[in-house]
């Protein structure tokens, strides 16, 4: 088992996380739209799992970088830059006063970030069994 | 006015115009619309009265009032008169003109009788006629025989009919030049059966007849007054200035009018002082709605104190409990039917049956209409409020609470406003309402935190200081907030001492952050009104703010928005934490210089709140207007505690909220403290493509805490029918309801988007709206040169401008403070349309003959006051005028007015040039000034909600006059920004644009 191999189970970890912080924020913003939970519950779960999710998201680039996965790297980028964008504008966090009115943004948004991490997950599977296939290769 | 069955492109479903409706606020010229004439019932629903199928020969709406010369309207007589009129084309004018006095008989009944007709394709001749009537506006009586004359011509004319017209409307000033077909002749030749030969010429010319409103003939020509009113624009031959005459532009000069047809149309609706909507009438369909440019939702207030005092009936359904749908929890209203001999009762909401519980069961009678009908308001009356019972409550009702910050930093005490707020309690501690529940409390600051122990064994309140500003903690926490009938005499010891206690203090910093979070400490148990005096700019320990806004290259780049909205996450998060525990907050702001009122008037914003800012205050000049507004603020009935959610039927959802209050979930709103003088607006939308019912039902539900201690729920039901023509949603539209929400709109995305962007959105709407409404009708018409608009929108352009030019949204950085702007933002999210509209488009009046002439009894002097155009053509330098915009006024003193006059009332000699912002508006010792004053008085009265003072300015007073009153004469053009004609043009040509 190689170097690659390794560090493409750590990125799969590393995404299968990320995905559940997303899943779980845009399980919040769906209680908060049928009226299950009230908007400072709702604020102050999504706001405590923000950070979170921009750091692993972090981590996971780094990873890419240092494994020199150069297109997962350039792929989960645009990502990162659009966190890095937020946090610099201090918008990263949800405003629990205007929930409401942004509820259909912040959803959207979050749906986007879901289906950019699933795509990168099939890569990254694909990845991982290309590298193993080609292991096999190699003994052979 | 009447339909006129030709404009309309098909069978419209409200055929008539509402005769209901909108014209209502059709003004100054007091047309008699109304006439009931053949028009049947009061819905306006009804076709039959002008359909060109029914009898062609009269048209019931045009019948013309009393002083008509022919008897009954036959419609023979009619066919018969018009013949010896017009013997000849080149004779008639004898006949027809008379004396001046008799032109108006004279005049209509030509009209009249074709007026029936014009769904006709009128043969060629008819044509000429019509145009003819470009009806004298005023009196003249030439202008009456010159449509005659014209009138007469036959087809020979035809050719050269336009351009004649023009000359004419140029003359009289046109008030409202509806484009109305009337073909005088067509009944008495009983040609209008012709076949339409020369169809299209007709149309052309139809277009051009115009009427002009105003003059005494128009009594009957109203009547004929066509769909929409149009305003000529195009160059006019024969004159040499192009445009428009500014003169017969529309302006509401009477202020906010009501909308009847939401009453007439469903007489159990509640008030429309509670509840506007935008339009009357629900589109029923997406692509309907897709085509109305303009807002679709309401205005709701739902404490509005009703000018006659009504009060609202109180309901109370004892041990039964309050009556509403299993399903959809709709309150019982006037709109529900009961069936089953009384056992059953159907929501009009969700349609869902619901039993009759045994306590609330009453036999029907034949009409299926409950026996105690008469002893049920809440059948009867479209607003009742209910006393909750027990499972409204989540907790022990609240008692009324106030809690006061008080800033206590150098600047408060220098500028008086410690004193003032201190007497001003001090008086107000009889009336507060709660008594002998209410609870109260006192917190200063400075650079530290002063606490006040007021326990009713003290005799003098204890002090503590706190001067940790990171850690705070409250001391005593059980004594700050106390009983105020118990603690009496220690709250006037505090009071009467607060001021003197501060008047050595020279310490300039402000812990202003530090002091609102003890303040929260302190209050969240029991929740109430939070009272903030802020003078400086919070300085110290969180939620410190630095200055900003100083900076005019921000001005037109992507930071330009920023300046509008709090700077710090500190106010917003508190304003969430404080509305969470049912603290309202109303900030008091003094300040001369910079206090970041964007992110103070956030606090407010958020919990309901409001906001008044006193720039530069001075206890000497200004105290008058914060002892009064802080009086009203401490004294008015206010609902504590309260949520508010607005029900509607199936269908149709509400989409946005706009106003101070904070959303608990998607569609309750949530109110610590709310009360008579804040208003909400709120949008829907259509949630399916298509409206299966005939009306739609919206329920506004109001449940607080009285003073009282009482839970309460008032609930406001209305009804509006749904439409499937775009015709009818302008004419049911309301223009203040529509201003209101476009207001909010247009200030909410200056919080987001540059002015420019937010100036533009709106006249882009307003043009969206007139180049739809004018595709409605530009099909049939050629209206070339011809600005149309509905009459119900007539205001709608003016308005527009008013708003562009209002505080919020004028100019850039140099045009208003930046604290003006955010401060005048956040009350216009509060008002109720009447004040809205009042604030867009102020009165100004020349009262100088009032004051001179009139008769000392005050009944009677309203004729001598004359409201006047806010231009800057309109100020008679002889005159002394009055501008009132509800948040104060301003007096200002022709350059050769009277100087006699002028020492008398304000007790200096005004040509010596006194400086004006410093005398004290006061009565003298002589009748003029006293009659100013009862003047004054009687308007301040008229709206209790503020306090206007009365700013004095002197024609040619260089920088104050332009600041005061220059900038905020709406039609003149300022600056960069358009006056009225420009506007309108600008508007005619972006309507043509791709039209």
């Amino acid at each position: 088992m190689g170097i690659d191999l390794v560090s493409l189970l750590v990125s799969f970890l590393i995404i299968i996380a990320l995905l559940a912080l997303v899943v779980y924020q845009l399980m919040c913003l769906a209680d908060l739209e049928f009226d299950y939970i009230n908007p400072y519950d709702s604020a102050s779960r999504i706001n405590k799992v923000v950070l979170p999710e921009f750091i692993t998201q972090g981590a996971l680039c780094l990873v890419f970088l240092l494994t020199g996965n150069w297109l997962l790297f350039l792929l989960s980028s645009p990502y990162l830059y659009y966190n890095v964008r937020l946090y610099m504008r201090r918008q990263h966090l949800v405003d629990v006063t205007e929930i409401f009115n942004l509820l259909n943004w912040e959803k959207k948004q979050r749906l986007i970030k879901l289906v950019y991490i699933v795509v990168l997950l099939f890569f990254c599977i694909f990845w991982m069994i290309w590298t193993v296939l080609e292991d096999h290769d190699d003994e052979l | 006015m009447q339909p006129m069955g030709n404009e309309k492109p098909g069978p419209p479903s409200f055929p008539g115009r509402p005769i209901v409706s909108p014209f209502v606020a059709s003004p100054p010229t007091g047309m008699p619309f109304s006439s009931p004439g053949p028009v049947p019932g009061p819905t306006g629903y009804d076709a039959s009265g002008y359909r060109n199928t029914a009898p062609a020969r009269f048209n019931g709406p045009a019948i013309p009032p009393p002083p008509l010369p022919y008897g009954p309207p036959a419609a023979n007589s009619y066919q018969r008169f018009p013949t010896p009129q017009f013997p000849s084309f080149a004779q008639p004018v004898p006949p027809l003109g008379g004396p001046p006095s008799s032109g108006q008989p004279t005049f209509p009944s030509n009209f009249i009788p074709g007026a029936g007709q014009q769904t006709m394709p009128p043969p060629p001749s008819y044509h000429l006629q019509p145009q003819i009537p470009s009806v004298p506006m005023g009196p003249p009586p030439p202008s009456v025989d010159l449509p005659a004359a014209r009138a007469n011509a036959p087809q020979s004319t035809l050719p050269g009919v336009p351009s004649m017209q023009y000359p004419y409307r140029q003359a009289d000033p046109i008030p409202q030049v509806p484009a109305v077909q009337t073909s005088p002749f067509v009944a008495q030749r009983g040609g209008y059966a012709a076949p339409p030969l020369a169809a299209p010429m007709g149309l052309s010319l139809r277009e051009q007849m115009q009427y002009s409103a105003g003059g005494p003939p128009m009594g009957s020509l109203q009547g004929l007054i066509e769909e929409f009113n149009s305003l000529s624009v195009g160059s006019v031959p024969g004159s040499v200035e192009p445009g428009v005459d500014s003169k017969s532009l529309p302006r509401p000069l009477d202020g906010d009018v009501l909308p009847q047809s939401f009453m007439e149309n469903y007489p159990l609706n509640c008030d429309p002082l509670y509840f506007r909507l935008t339009t009357s009438a629900i589109p029923s369909s997406q692509s309907l709605l897709s085509r109305w440019h303009l807002p679709l939702g309401v205005v709701v207030h739902p404490l509005a104190e009703s000018p006659n005092g009504e009060e609202v009936p109180v309901v109370n359904f004892g041990a039964g409990g309050i009556v509403r749908c299993r399903r959809c929890r709709t309150y019982v209203n006037p709109y529900v039917t009961f069936s089953e001999s009384g056992r059953k009762w159907r929501c009009n909401i969700c349609s869902l049956l619901n039993d009759v519980s045994g306590e609330y069961y009453a036999q029907l009678d034949a009409n299926n209409i409950r026996i105690d009908i008469n002893q049920r308001p809440e059948l009867t009356k479209g607003s009742v409020e209910y006393v909750a019972p027990a499972e409204y409550m989540v907790r022990p009702p609240m008692p009324p609470l106030y809690f006061f910050l008080i800033d206590v930093s150098v600047t408060a005490v220098r500028s008086g406003m410690l004193e003032v707020v201190a007497k001003t309690i001090k008086s107000c501690l009889d009336e507060l309402p709660g008594s002998p529940r209410t609870q109260i409390g006192f917190l200063t600051f400075d650079s530290t935190l002063h606490f006040y122990n007021m326990k009713s064994s003290l005799t003098q309140p204890q002090m503590m200081v706190v001067s940790d500003l990171d850690d705070i903690f409250v001391p005593l926490p059980d004594d700050l907030l106390v009983n105020l009938s118990e603690s009496r005499s220690v709250v006037d010891a505090f009071l009467d001492s607060l001021p003197s206690m501060f008047q050595d203090n020279v310490n300039v910093e402000s812990a202003f952050g530090p002091a609102l979070k003890a303040a929260f400490m302190v209050m969240n148990r029991l929740g109430g009104k939070l009272l903030i005096f802020q003078s400086t700019l919070p300085s110290l320990g969180v939620g410190r703010l630095r200055l900003r806004g100083d900076d005019s290259r921000v001005y037109g780049t992507d930071k330009e928005p920023a300046l509008r909205t709090p700077e710090d996450p500190f106010y917003k998060q508190m304003a969430a934490d404080l509305t969470k525990f049912q603290i309202g907050v109303n900030v008091y702001a003094f300040s001369d210089n910079y206090t970041d009122i964007a992110s103070l008037g956030t606090l407010a914003k958020y919990t309901g709140g409001q906001l008044q800012y006193y720039p530069s205050f001075r206890g000497s000049l200004h105290g008058e207007r914060l002892r009064h507004e802080l009086a009203r603020d401490l004294t008015r009935e206010t609902a504590w505690e309260a949520v508010m959610r607005i029900r509607c039927g199936k269908g149709v959802r509400f989409t946005t909220y706009h106003g101070n209050f904070m959303l608990r979930s998607t569609d309750l709103l949530s109110l610590p403290a709310v009360d008579c003088d804040k208003a909400f607006a709120a949008q829907f939308a259509l949630e399916e493509t298509l409206l299966t019912t005939q009306t739609v039902y919206f329920q506004v539900a109001l449940l607080y805490t009285s003073s009282s201690g009482e839970r309460r729920i008032r609930v406001h039901t209305a009804a509006a029918p749904v439409v499937t023509d775009l015709g009818d949603m302008y004419r049911q539209a309301d223009v203040g309801a529509i201003m209101s929400l476009f207001s909010r709109l247009a200030i909410e995305k200056t919080l987001s988007y540059k002015l420019e962007d937010a100036r533009q959105s709106v006249q882009m709407r307003i043009v969206k709206a007139l180049k739809e409404y004018r595709n409605l009708y530009a099909v049939q018409h050629r209206l070339a040169g011809r600005l149309i608009y509905p009459e119900s929108l007539k205001f709608l352009p003016l308005y527009g401008l008013a708003l562009l030019k209002s505080i919020p949204l004028r100019g850039g950085f140099a045009d208003a403070h930046l604290d003006e702007r955010c401060a005048t933002g956040y009350t216009v999210m509060n008002l109720p349309v009447k004040r809205l509209l009042k604030l867009l488009y102020p009165s100004l009046i020349q009262i100088d003959d009032y004051l001179v002439k009139a008769p000392d009894d005050a009944r009677d002097g309203e004729n001598y006051l004359r409201k006047v155009p806010l231009a800057a053509e309109n100020l008679n330098p002889k005159g002394l005028y009055l501008y009132d915009d509800g948040l104060r006024f301003i007096l200002w003193f022709g350059r050769m007015f009277a100087s006699d006059i002028a020492s008398d009332l304000l007790g200096v000699d005004i040509n010596s040039l006194p400086d004006l912002s410093q005398i004290n508006f006061c009565a003298r010792e002589n009748k003029i000034s006293r009659k100013l004053m009862e003047l004054v008085k009687r308007f301040r009265e008229a709206d209790p909600s503020n306090y206007q003072l009365c700013h004095i300015v002197r024609q040619g007073e260089r920088v104050r006059e332009g600041s005061l009153l220059l900038v905020n004469l709406v039609e003149d053009q300022i600056g960069g920004a358009s006056g009225y004609v420009d506007w309108i043009l600008q508007i005619h040509r972006q309507v043509q644009q791709s039209a």
